[in-house]
């Protein structure tokens, strides 16, 4: 009982917070609804997306509420079901990208010494490298299929989360708290994981969530330049389709540009808002 | 200063150095066998493979074949196209020329804009023009480049016809003088607004936060005690302190401005890097697409150096602390 309700005061709090902070009460209406239509996509789209109608290029009406493109397909339609592959990229991509940044940095943070000096290194090359052009090369060279992007995207975009965790681990490490689990006797790797990484985990978080939305854009960019996963329905492509069309039916390239933006918005507001959380004092003075 | 430099170089060759592994290294682990495409698709005779495989060193060990690629990489020889036959490096050669431009002079217009702005919107944090363009600079970090390129095309191309859609010149006006360095303007116009639109907010969010940070420092309410004006503790103490973190972002911001002036290249058919770096991708010319990325990398750990050393050279805390 006691358990119960202090759950729901945990529940009430994060509402609280959540109303409070304008940032994150607009991502997270915009993300629900989000994935509200991801998870129905068959009962929201009116036609299928991947079927060829007869109609091409029709204009905007009250059967194809946002016309078709060149081969007849009904644009709302594959906005619905793009919701899905984008969502899926950008999480499954900031995931990998978590873990990874999690480790490295707990790792090097914690502890310390040449094997901080080694994984700083690495962290300082992979901030200096043009990524988005070894992705571009690594898709292009091994094909376009949605887990090699989700792939190449999560390993090429953990450094900032590596640095926040290292940060987080090396202040953690003087702690008493962790003294303390030395002194009951705990192994070095477990108190890693079992305290310093849940303890300093939430400003990864927040950097995460701004992680997917660079995923998404990383994708709608390597799908406009034709590298996107065939297979799939994604709004790089329809903005990439739409292309060769857009004298002609600006409606194709323009709506799905339109879901893009307010996707990553969310995100990024999301993963501000989150940082207000944790900073009070920046909050304040903005 | 002198070692400060040393480390900092060291830095940036390991960066290049890495790159060019990179490179060797995918190459390696790509799909499909070089030598069944030179052979020809109509049953090659082994003896030609053979002798093909030997003429290009690939029977050697992979250690002694990335020797030989660093060997003719420190001769400035990146291969040969497939599909021209062209050296790699001269095919770069001329096209650079174009992307140079379209970078820097957004990434100055960007920098001067984005700078002020941040500011001006410190000094007045939570007023109405503070708030739009914090708002703003969401909006357009969460803006695909090209397509922002394209509504641009659309609006001002398209419908209002004010600006050219494609290019870098007129071909048909054939113009010279002044008159082609109008045209080329007019043609940048778009995809330079375009890039400088969507480079601002970086810049706009550094120097605000910066600025609003070192304004709340200690010895700013000591000035404020002494009775100073505002006017003066901003421009003789506060502006100095505030305005490095813009230097150190700008180094970062040209590595990711160099992603995004090559697909606005590609949206507004700009003739450098990036629309021919579209062709090699298309035709899957990889040696050409290698090429790209290592002169992309190398310029931007450059690039990054000069700015550390720069950073360094204005804030003497930077050369003694490391």
């Amino acid at each position: 009982m006691e358990i119960k309700r202090n759950n729901q005061n945990i529940f009430k709090k994060s509402i609280n917070k959540i109303n409070d902070i304008k940032q994150l009460k607009v991502g997270v209406i915009l993300l629900v609804l989000l994935l509200i239509v991801s998870i129905f996509a068959p009962v929201f789209a009116t036609h299928d997306p991947y079927s060829l109608g007869d109609e091409m290029i029709a204009a905007p009406s009250s059967t194809h509420y946002l016309g078709t493109d060149g081969l007849g397909r009904d644009v709302f339609s594959m906005i619905i079901y793009g919701t899905r592959t984008s969502l899926m990229i950008g999480i499954v991509a900031a995931l990998i990208s978590g873990v990874i940044g999690t480790l490295l940095g707990g790792i090097a943070g914690f502890f310390g010494g040449k094997i901080d000096r080694l994984l700083t290194e690495i962290n300082n090359i992979f901030l200096m490298m043009p990524t988005f052009f070894l992705i571009l090369i690594v898709v292009a060279l091994f094909g376009s299929s949605l887990i090699n992007v989700m792939l190449i995207i999560g390993l090429t975009s953990w450094v900032g989360n590596a640095r926040l965790m290292r940060a987080q681990a090396m202040s953690l490490r003087e702690r008493t708290f962790i003294m303390g689990a030395y002194s009951i006797g705990e192994k070095k790797w477990t108190i890693l994981l079992k305290h310093i990484i849940p303890n300093g985990i939430f400003p990864i978080i927040a950097n995460t969530t701004m992680i997917i939305s660079g995923a998404i854009l990383t994708e709608a960019s390597l799908s406009f330049l034709g590298l996107g996963d065939p297979n799939v329905v994604s709004w790089g492509q329809i903005i990439y389709n739409g292309r060769e069309y857009m004298t002609s039916a600006w409606w194709i390239s323009t709506f799905a540009g339109i879901v893009v933006v307010l996707t990553v918005l969310s995100f990024y507001l999301i993963g501000d808002g989150l940082n207000r959380v944790l900073s009070p004092k920046l909050h304040d003075q903005n | 200063m002198g070692s400060f430099i040393i480390r900092r170089s060291f830095t940036g060759i390991l960066i290049i150095f890495v790159a060019i592994f990179l490179n060797f290294m995918l190459i390696q682990l790509a799909p499909g066998d070089p030598i069944s495409i030179l052979s020809g698709q109509d049953s090659p005779s082994p003896e030609m493979e053979e002798a093909l495989r030997e003429k290009y060193g690939l029977n050697d060990s992979v250690g002694v074949q990335f020797l030989t690629y660093l060997r003719t990489l420190a001769g400035g020889d990146l291969g040969e196209s497939i599909l021209s036959g062209r050296p790699v490096s001269e095919m770069i050669g001329e096209r650079i020329g174009p992307t140079l431009m379209l970078t820097l002079t957004t990434a100055i217009l960007a920098l001067l804009i984005g700078t002020l702005l941040g500011i001006y919107c410190a000094r007045r944090p939570g007023s109405k023009l503070d708030n739009l363009l914090s708002g703003l600079s969401y909006l357009f970090d969460s803006m695909p480049s090209f397509w922002l390129g394209m509504m641009f095309i659309l609006l001002f191309a398209s419908w209002l016809g004010i600006f050219p859609t494609s290019g870098m010149v007129d071909l048909r006006a054939n113009h010279s003088g002044i008159a082609y360095y109008i045209d080329v303007l007019h043609h940048m116009f778009l995809p330079a607004t375009t890039l400088t639109l969507l480079s601002i907010p970086y810049f706009f969010r550094i120097t605000r936060s910066s600025v609003i940070q070192v304004m709340s420092e200690d010895f700013v309410t000591t000035l404020r005690a002494t009775g100073m004006s505002e006017g003066r503790i901003f421009n003789k103490y506060v502006l100095k302190n505030s305005i490095l973190p813009t230097i150190t972002v700008f180094g970062i911001t040209i590595a990711y401005m160099i992603t995004g002036v090559a697909i606005i290249e590609i949206v507004f058919s700009w003739p450098g890097m990036g629309s021919f770096m579209l062709n090699a991708i298309s035709r899957r010319d990889y040696p050409l697409l290698m090429g790209i990325y290592l002169v992309l990398s190398i310029s931007v750990a450059v690039t990054m150096i000069v700015v550390d050393v720069l950073y360094a050279f204005i804030d003497p805390r930077i050369r003694y602390s490391k």
